[in-house]
């Protein structure tokens, strides 16, 4: 059993997904999308507005069934779970629209999500306190949530998503809305994490940060994956460019 | 410095309030009308602690608890009167059968939002009222049951209103009680999360369905055993009783309201203030103008939703912190 289990981690790849699709009402949000992410990895799905990111992400973590196609963590197909089950198995995520518990201090939110691991009161309490240390977030503790600034709310979407204590964290364009200095401290918080062993899949607009620490970057245009590679490739492929000068026109 | 407060401190906090809520009784021990009312205020408190749970804490605004409060009445009246099983015992079935079709009833309508979800359960609490008249064989039908007089604890029957004073205050700090050990658990946490945000509490690795329905089932249960200690005090229950929306299935939501929503004391705030008050003015009003006292208690119910939107628990909140910032 342990030897067979062994042996799946070592051939197939940790986070798999296959031929994806997802319809709304005649559009195709999501359009075959396959691609794989190795454990440690950091990859980057860039892309046009209402290019299908988000929806994507909602496939990976369980928001959305996909109409077809195969989700797989560690060899398992997990697209019929529902998130709170993905979440178990070590898929943390945060929303693109930040979705603090409002009524509730910032170390509430964060225990919401250490409960998973640490069921007692206490020690969830405790899990929560050294998350909000790591992100910057332990002087505002006591704070409701309601009172937070745009970047703090920010932070306390990864530290509930991080709290879980996921292998994979999804990261919803964390980043956007952020001034330099909050992004370069950003920057270097996923880092941190990446070092201790965090594989990280983040949607991003912003192409500086892309560039600055994604290994991957997967590039998706009408629900499509149109090209996928490394930073300084893709971000200089003729199709990228055009999909992305395109919405800088509609913009 | 931890934000969780005490046990011990929280325990001793709540039981030294509840005690405070045996002052009047201990005044006006002699006085019937004065405890009749009491017992009621008692008993609602309970029921707005119960409904808080659901309604409150977990933002699933019921209107339709009214339903197990009826079947905790009745499955105690009739398994007292067609077997003579004591009620003590016989609120165990009612409170278990709730606990079983609050959830089964509540599941398909979670899925619905806000108002909606108060509709669908007003909805179930009508068509309670239309099976309580058709069930003959177990309610009695519209003509209801009636429970002789036969003094006795095993009974639960007594000559001293005081005792079912106590009595009822014990429910009231029962239904407290387990209200703290909820929300001093992960489990009450949940709650919380449910009703902040669904979809944020679904990926946080809560299972939002399963958190509903276990506190629907918790919540269902406590208002069915105060339906069960409503039979056994006024002895004679019939479905326009049980099934009222204005004196039973709205009010314990009501109560809740006017004390504050999803906190502990609050609707025992609320019970404090709503039913001696209703009482007083219906036994005041009632001889002149039959209705009257309930246009007085619209009136009062509009200008707190206009005033407080928190309920007294987050009038009183707001004024202890203005009062603790000029003090510093
Ligand atoms: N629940 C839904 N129902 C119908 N259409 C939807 C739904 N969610 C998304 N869409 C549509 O699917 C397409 C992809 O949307 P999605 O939010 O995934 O894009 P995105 O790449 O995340 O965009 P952005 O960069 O603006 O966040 C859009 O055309 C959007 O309008
Ligand atoms: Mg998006």
């Amino acid at each position: 059993m342990a030897a067979a289990l062994e042996k799946r981690l070592m051939t197939e790849p940790f986070f798999s997904v296959r031929n994806v699709v997802k319809r709304f009402a005649g559009l195709v949000a999501v359009d075959n999308v396959s691609f794989d992410v190795s454990r440690g990895e950091i990859v980057s799905i860039i892309g046009p507005n209402g290019a299908g990111k988000t929806t994507l992400f909602n496939l990976l973590t369980g928001q959305l069934a996909p109409n077809s196609g195969e989700v797989r963590l560690n060899g398992a197909l997990i697209n019929n779970l529902p998130p709170d089950q993905r979440a178990k198995l070590g898929l943390g995520r945060t929303f693109q629209i930040a979705k603090p518990l409002i009524a509730l201090t910032v170390i509430e939110n964060t225990m919401m999500g250490a409960f998973l691991r640490y069921p007692g009161l206490r020690a969830s309490e405790k899990r929560a306190l050294a998350i909000l240390e790591q992100v910057g977030l332990a002087d505002r503790a006591n704070v409701r949530a309601s009172e937070l600034t745009l970047s703090e709310r920010r932070r306390l979407e990864v530290s509930r998503a991080l709290a879980l204590e996921p292998q994979l964290l999804l990261l919803d364009k964390v980043m956007a809305g952020l001034n330099p200095s909050e992004v370069t401290e950003s920057i270097a918080l996923f880092r941190r994490l990446h070092d201790t062993g965090l594989t990280i899949l983040l949607i991003e607009h912003n192409l500086k940060v892309v560039r600055a620490f994604s290994e991957r970057v997967i590039v998706l245009d009408h629900g499509a994956k149109i090209a996928e590679g490394d930073a300084t490739t893709i971000l200089s492929t003729p199709a990228v460019v055009t999909a992305y000068v395109g919405t800088r026109k509609r913009a | 410095m931890s934000a969780i407060p005490s046990t011990t401190r929280t325990w001793c906090l709540y039981a030294g309030g509840l005690l405070v809520t045996l002052l009047p009784l201990a005044v006006l021990s002699g006085d019937l009308f004065w405890v009749n009312i009491l017992i009621y205020t008692y008993l609602f408190a309970g029921l707005a602690v119960a409904w808080n749970i659901i309604g409150g804490f977990g933002g699933q605004f019921s209107l339709g608890h009214g339903v197990f409060f009826a079947v905790g009445a009745y499955m105690t009246a009739r398994l007292y009167l067609g077997w003579e099983i004591s009620p003590w015992l016989g609120m165990i079935p009612g409170a278990l059968l709730c606990a079983t079709i609050g959830p089964l009833v509540f599941w398909p309508t979670f899925r619905l939002k806000g108002s909606f979800f108060a509709i669908a359960t007003l909805a179930f609490n009508e068509v309670g009222l239309v099976m309580a008249n058709y069930l003959h064989t177990v309610t009695g039908g519209p003509r209801g049951l009636q429970i002789p007089f036969k003094a006795g604890l095993g009974n639960m029957i007594f000559a001293d209103q005081c005792i079912w004073a106590l009595i009822m205050f014990g429910f009231m700090a029962l239904c407290v009680a387990i209200t703290i050990v909820l929300m001093r658990s992960r489990l009450g946490y949940y709650l919380l999360a449910v009703r902040e945000d669904e979809e944020a509490a679904h990926a946080a690795g809560i299972d939002v369905t399963r958190v509903k329905l276990r506190d629907t089932a918790l919540s269902a249960a406590l208002a069915s055993i105060g339906g069960s200690l409503f039979a056994m005090y006024i002895r004679t229950i019939d479905p326009p009783t049980l099934f009222s929306l204005a004196d039973i299935g709205v009010k314990f939501a009501l109560i809740a309201l006017i004390g504050g929503i999803g906190t502990i004391i609050g609707p025992v705030l609320g019970a404090f203030l709503i039913i001696p008050a209703e009482s007083y003015l219906r036994a005041v009003m009632g001889g002149g103008l039959p209705g009257l006292h309930l246009v007085v208690m619209g009136g009062v119910m509009l200008l707190a939703a206009l005033f407080m939107r928190r309920g007294v628990a987050g009038a009183l909140d707001a004024l202890w912190r203005r009062r603790s910032r000029s003090a510093s």
